[in-house]
């Protein structure tokens, strides 16, 4: 699903370069579920926004669903990032303006598809994370992990090959912790290929496997 | 998808409510000043009674004559109009009238200062006046030179109240006695052709030297068949004034047929005969509204600028859920085309108000100002264009944040 060969990153600011990720090798099958775990600063954000399609490697070469991404234009990575990708963030990262059915439709205004289709689709996911009662409530009138919630049914809406979490559990007590993991998990055994980033060993052995990172390097 | 972006657009301008209401009090305060602006000019150039015939109706409102040591320009004479406008191509009535100027009535010793036109019969058949009370002039009363007066509302509840009977009374004009034979509705001083306080036949003069003068105080307005008569009656007239022989002392008389706004136009760059500078007005007034949107604009920018970082996590998720640059742009600049449209008819509202301020206040005599759709829809295109230049640059450098960045902006 996700193949990754010598993929190096690092960032410029005008004094210094920081190498982020350094010749990394790592396949992500499908179905799987895989934990990326590391201290912080060790590349584990940069290695998510890169097999999202958020980023680009400065060196070697990813490939997404067996299509090799090089320098697609702006559109062709905005659409494959729409099609195949789905990003849970440990910020929640919902739009305070919007309702959540809104913040739920978000990934489906850039498909063509009509108002009804899109708010049945919202439902849909939103009944899938048990938080359809609360489609007309803003993000704040929400518990920290009912926004998570709200943000898995974002990420699943338009059912994406693949899930990104970014430390999802990170914001969240441990029981509601458990309750995302558990989503997660069902998401996995769904067919759905997970990829979480974790600081928390306890959430990281409930992946298939572990890919360990320190400073920028593949660990293990 | 555009409906859903108007739909977030008042959602987010629902709940901004701070921001909306800075940003709409800016905004229609502006587009309040250009559609009044646009108000007073439509009531100047566009057809509206008595003038609703504008759209097919030339003016011949000014004369030149030139020598070798100089060149005068003023109102027509009669001579001019009498040998060149009478029976053209293309038009289907003609009428002459004068400006006689301000005169003096009286009434129980008050006196009443008030605007005097000389007219013939065609000037009320190609006008189209709210008759009040009784009738207008007809060719009869013009040819027999009847001492008969036409009156407007005002000056009727000035002389005589609003109750007694007016029609068959005099009123002394000038040291002669007019019977008033007709009242009219009152009509604004910004509309010169059919602007007046009393209407006589100019056939009563006191004599008839006027019918041997060059420049005078004459106009003469042409109904045509329909605007594409327009070029033939312009040029047979020409024709006919180049061939006219020059008042004694000159070389060359010139006179054109306008429209109000090719007249207006060389009253404004200071050519009053020789080529059209409709062009060069229009510009200039598109200009001038381009230039009084250019401040607002600018800081509708900067207002939209500063609200980027606030918006950063919300184009991160966009950027991240599949949005491009270019769907992120029309998104914001929907959203501001929204809230200058919301603007929009907040001031076309208030320009409602400001225009009935406007006519209650005498400042302009008998101003009847108001909106129509032609007021509303150009409100509307200056409501969109103010929209869109103060919403691309915004939207581009918002599309334009790389979305990593964005993520880590702020959070919900």
């Amino acid at each position: 699903m996700i193949h990754l060969e010598n993929v190096s990153k690092s960032y410029r600011t005008e004094r210094i370069e920081t190498l982020a990720l350094d010749s990394i090798n790592l396949e992500v099958e499908t179905g799987e579920f895989v934990a990326i775990m590391g201290p912080s600063g060790c590349g584990k954000t940069t290695l998510l926004n890169l097999m999202g399609l958020l980023d680009t490697p400065d060196q070697g070469t990813l490939s997404l669903d067996g299509e090799a991404i090089g320098k697609q234009s702006d559109r062709s990575l905005s659409r494959l990032r729409n099609r195949k990708v789905g990003f849970i963030f440990q910020n929640f990262h919902l739009v305070g303006d919007l309702s959540v059915v809104d913040n739920v439709e978000i990934p489906l205004l850039y498909r063509t598809l009509s108002s009804r289709e899109r708010r049945e689709l919202a439902a849909e996911a939103l009944g899938r994370v048990g938080l359809s009662s609360r489609i007309s409530h803003l993000p704040a009138q929400l518990s920290g992990g009912q926004q998570q919630r709200v943000a898995v049914a974002r990420a699943i809406v338009g059912r994406p090959q693949v899930l990104l979490a970014d430390e999802p559990t990170g914001n969240l007590d441990s029981q509601m912790g458990d309750e995302i993991l558990d989503l997660l998990e069902e998401l996995n055994r769904d067919g759905g290929t997970v990829v979480m980033v974790t600081h928390d060993p306890r959430m990281a052995e409930r992946a298939h496997r572990t890919v360990r990172l320190f400073d920028g390097r593949q660990v293990q | 998808m555009i409906r859903k972006y108007v739909q977030l657009a008042l959602k987010v301008l629902a709940r901004r409510k701070f921001f909306t209401f800075i940003s709409l009090f800016g905004i229609s305060l502006t587009l309040l000043v250009l559609m009044v602006t646009t108000a007073l000019l439509d009531h100047v150039f566009a057809p509206h009674p008595p003038e609703v015939h504008a759209g097919r109706t030339l003016g011949i409102y000014g004369v030149s004559v030139q020598s070798e040591t100089g060149s005068g320009t003023g109102f027509l004479g009669y001579k001019v109009l009498d040998a060149c406008a009478r029976d053209l191509p293309g038009v289907e009535e003609t009428s002459f009238f004068r400006l006689h100027g301000y005169v003096s009535l009286y009434r129980n010793g008050e006196k009443l200062r008030s605007f005097l036109k000389g007219t013939d019969a065609s000037y009320w058949s190609i006008l189209d006046f709210d008759l009040l009370e009784g009738r207008t002039f007809d060719a009869t009363d013009f040819d027999q030179r009847r001492p008969v007066v036409v009156i407007n509302r005002t000056t009727r509840e000035k002389l005589f109240g609003r109750q007694s009977a007016v029609l068959g009374q005099s009123i002394e004009i000038d040291g002669r006695r007019f019977e008033i034979v007709g009242v009219v509705e009152d009509v604004p001083i910004v509309r010169i052709v059919a602007y007046s306080d009393l209407w006589v036949p100019y056939s009563t003069a006191r004599n008839d030297d006027y019918q041997q003068q060059y420049r005078g105080d004459f106009m003469a307005i042409l109904l045509a068949g329909s605007r594409a008569d327009f070029p033939r009656i312009r040029a047979e007239f020409e024709a006919r004034v180049a061939a006219m022989p020059p008042p004694d002392g000159f070389d060359v008389v010139r006179s054109g047929a306008d429209t109000f706004f090719e007249f207006m136009s060389r009253q404004i760059f200071g050519d009053r005969m020789e080529t059209s500078h409709a062009g060069r007005l229009r510009w200039l007034l598109t200009l001038l509204a381009f230039l009084f949107l250019l401040l607002p604009t600018l800081n509708l920018v900067n207002l939209n600028l500063s609200r980027i970082l606030e918006r950063a996590s919300e184009i991160g998720v966009r950027r991240a859920f599949g949005a491009s640059c270019g769907h992120l742009v029309v998104q914001f600049v929907i959203e501001n085309v929204v809230l200058t449209l919301l603007g929009g008819l907040i001031g076309f509202l208030l320009s409602v108000l400001v225009l009935g301020v406007i006519n209650r206040s005498g400042f302009i005599p008998y101003a009847d100002f108001g909106v129509n759709l032609r007021v509303f829809l150009w409100g509307m295109l200056f409501a969109v264009v103010f929209g869109v230049l103060s919403g691309v640059f915004p939207a581009w450098r918002m599309a334009r944040l790389d979305p990593v960045v964005s993520l880590k902006g702020s959070s919900t």
